[in-house]
């Protein structure tokens, strides 16, 4: 497949990255060195030393800006995209158009002054065969991200060509209707950011702005008293004054952090199926996702959002990066009148998204329960001795019936959540408690299975069914399930292979 | 939320779903009348010697924590040389059994089947597990031989999908077996075509 006429395309098909990025480049460096420029000046107001030998870095940035900027082209021909590094060691990344799972177009905000965006193209191997192209205007990304995902001549764009072989775009009748109409699936209502503090995410992310902030107060709190009076009226405060001001502190930076992920969320899918979201206040993300690469949808139920009627719809599909935290979210934390009818509009299969599952039985909820018990014992154990042996307060002993407690709660809510089911499409298990989720997984996608059984699992006759697949976390657990279930689930999705050993 | 076994229209019944009310006290051990596994184990045992192969393992293992037990004794100060004693035989002890228990009982686990369309293998000891993998679905094909393997005329072929989690490994194959499992898991394999994803 050739590509016709573009802007800045050159002899070969061959075409650069935006101009602009020259202006981003030096920027960017200049924000990783912050620090290091920061110390400099610092230690120079110690010193009369006044030549100012760090701005002779300020060219050498640009011009390596410059040969980053002469050395990178890329091209699209003959149902490959290729990447052409390097002045040295010339590197040139290929990887097929069909190959192409997802595509990411992150600007943060300086990008964004500028009209770009950093393109990221994910292929079914993973990391290795990552293509990034940082920047190209906010157009000719999209255009590209049309370009791949569609595998469309740009001529004829009105044309989807079906996934798979990128020559098979004969195949679509010419009386084909027009692409362009895409549906709104989700838009983000600004009342959701009440869930914020609910999750964990949301709770690692205020942590990290503490101490963050904490470590910087550290440095000044010696020389300002402001810091010092502050700590010392905190610190005569009740108790529980502090911990509700506690809680009010990370629920506001949980806000924060929630509204700069996904402020202006938005999930759209055209008329190919392929999801696209698109996300962020001041760093906008957008992420394109090959439908005919999704593999399922996992919805997850922490067990804060769960009390607050709320739940989380992440898409399970091949090519995503586990550390590129967060493309794989279909919708963030929102009611689950919402995000049950969006994933039933993504997978409408009602017995699989909302149905009821089967339990796993005496066996299974024995283990759980012994799971969460004993911990939980050996831990009493340890305070009760701490108590008698090294004399630790005596309110110690409080904690003790309330670790019990707990353990069993959180066992028989861990047994709650086992469960399993097959319809026609899709295998479904769903486990946990803090963090519940209900994995929706196509049938098709199942590329192995594994039963696995510990000494003890054999003992109690349950076994851990996994199914493998090339997407999102690889494996599948369906927990404890009887050893019957468990082939009677491999039985009824893969008869044939089954039928192979029986 | 309780949920009620609920098998959908479309399915064939199952052979036995889970008991209905979470919760219900326990009368006993009610181990289920299970139906015969619907899998049966795999028909191919590996090589004899590679109870030889797992035993040399463990072996090498006691070796590392003799050295670090001699490292040990000749470091410490301390007069006393009791502790000394009791840590040897408490590890001696435990790696005796394992030495010759851990072979033994995993050449009785170890088992594999290959058809032209899937491969099948039991693994494992403490932990066991069965794996299969579809042979449409195989991304890549790797014969190993460690130094040990290689003494004892053994080797490992291990089945790659496109899955992370799914690699299939067959240890212990006597040489000839893994070449002849090797090729024809090629071949088929190769006579499928498609994404394998």
């Amino acid at each position: 497949m050739s590509n016709g006429a573009g802007p800045g395309d050159e002899a070969g098909g061959w075409r650069r990255l935006d101009a602009r990025m020259l202006l981003v480049h030096p920027l960017e460096t200049l924000i990783r060195f912050l620090p290091a420029l920061l110390a400099i000046v610092i230690f120079r107001a110690g010193s009369d030393d006044n030549d100012r030998w760090e701005l002779y870095a300020v060219p050498l940035i640009v011009a390596f800006g410059v040969l980053r900027w002469v050395t990178t082209r890329y091209r699209i021909t003959e149902g490959q995209i290729e990447l052409r590094r390097g002045l040295f060691t010339k590197q040139t990344t290929t990887a097929r158009l069909d190959k192409v799972r997802t595509i990411d177009l992150t600007a943060r905000v300086h990008h964004r002054l500028l009209g770009l965006a950093k393109v990221e193209i994910s292929t079914a191997c993973g990391g290795h065969d990552r293509l990034v192209l940082d920047s190209l205007s906010v157009d000719d990304g999209r255009r590209l991200r049309a370009e791949l995902l569609h595998r469309v001549d740009p001529a004829v764009t009105g044309l989807p060509a079906p996934t798979g072989a990128p020559t098979a775009v004969e195949d679509v009748p010419d009386d084909a209707p027009p692409p362009v109409d895409e549906e709104v699936l989700v838009r983000l209502d600004p009342t959701w950011i009440r869930y914020a503090p609910l999750t964990v995410t949301g709770l690692a992310s205020a942590a990290a702005i503490v101490g963050f902030a904490s470590q910087g107060f550290s440095r000044f709190s010696e020389e300002r008293s402001v810091f010092r009076d502050g700590a010392t009226w905190v610190s005569r405060l009740q108790w529980w004054v502090d911990v509700l001001l506690l809680l009010g502190v990370v629920s506001l930076l949980a806000v924060g952090a929630y509204v700069l992920t996904f402020w202006g969320f938005r999930l759209t899918r055209n008329r190919l199926g392929t999801l696209h979201t698109r996300r962020g206040l001041l760093t906008s993300r957008e992420t394109s996702i090959d439908a005919a690469r999704v593999r399922g949808l996992r919805l997850d139920e922490p067990l804060g959002l769960r009390l607050a009627g709320a739940r989380r719809l992440k898409v399970v599909t091949s090519g995503l990066l586990r550390e590129q935290g967060g493309s794989d979210w279909l919708c963030p934390p929102a009611p689950a009148g919402v995000v049950t009818p969006l994933a039933l509009r993504i997978r409408p299969d009602e017995a699989a998204v909302s149905g009821p599952l089967l339990q796993h039985g005496p066996a299974a909820q024995r283990r759980r329960t012994s799971r969460a018990l004993v911990p939980a014992i050996l831990v009493a154990a340890a305070l009760v001795s701490a108590r008698f042996l090294w004399d630790w307060h005596g309110s110690v002993l409080v904690l003790v019936p309330v670790l019990l407690v707990a353990a069993v709660a959180l066992g028989r809510d861990r047994y709650r959540a086992l469960g399993h089911s097959v319809t026609p499409d899709h295998l479904v298990s769903r486990h946990g408690s803090l963090d519940r989720q209900r994995v929706v997984l196509d049938r098709d996608g199942i590329i192995g299975w594994k039963v696995e059984q510990s000494f003890f699992q054999r003992r109690a006759g349950v076994a851990t069914l996994v199914a493998t697949t090339a997407a999102g976390a690889q494996h599948y657990d369906i927990l404890d399930v009887p050893v019957a279930q468990a082939y009677a689930v491999l039985s009824q999705v893969s008869p044939d292979l089954l039928a192979e050993f029986a | 939320m309780p949920v009620v076994p609920e098998p959908g229209p479309r399915e064939p019944a199952l052979p036995e779903p889970g008991p209905r009310e979470p919760g219900l006290p326990e009368s006993g051990l009610r181990e289920p009348a299970l139906p015969e596994p619907a899998l049966r184990e795999p028909a191919h045992r590996v090589s004899r010697r590679a109870i030889v192969m797992w035993t040399i393992q463990a072996l090498v293992v006691l070796a590392v924590l003799l050295a670090g037990q001699v490292v040990w004794w000749l470091v410490d100060d301390a007069p006393s040389r009791t502790p000394h004693w009791i840590v040897g035989a408490a590890w001696l002890v435990g790696g005796a059994v394992y030495a010759v228990a851990m072979p033994q009982w995993r050449y009785r686990v170890h088992r594999w089947e290959a058809t032209p369309r899937a491969i099948y293998t039991q693994s494992g000891w403490l932990w066991q597990e069965r794996r299969i993998a579809p042979l449409g679905r195989v991304q890549t094909v790797d014969l190993e031989r460690g130094p040990v393997a290689q003494l004892l005329g053994l080797a490992a072929v291990t089945v790659t999908t496109a899955s992370a989690a799914g690699p299939v490994t067959i240890h212990g194959l006597d040489l000839p077996v893994a070449r002849e499992l090797v090729d024809a898991l090629t071949a088929a394999a190769v006579a499928e075509t498609g994404d394998a994803t």
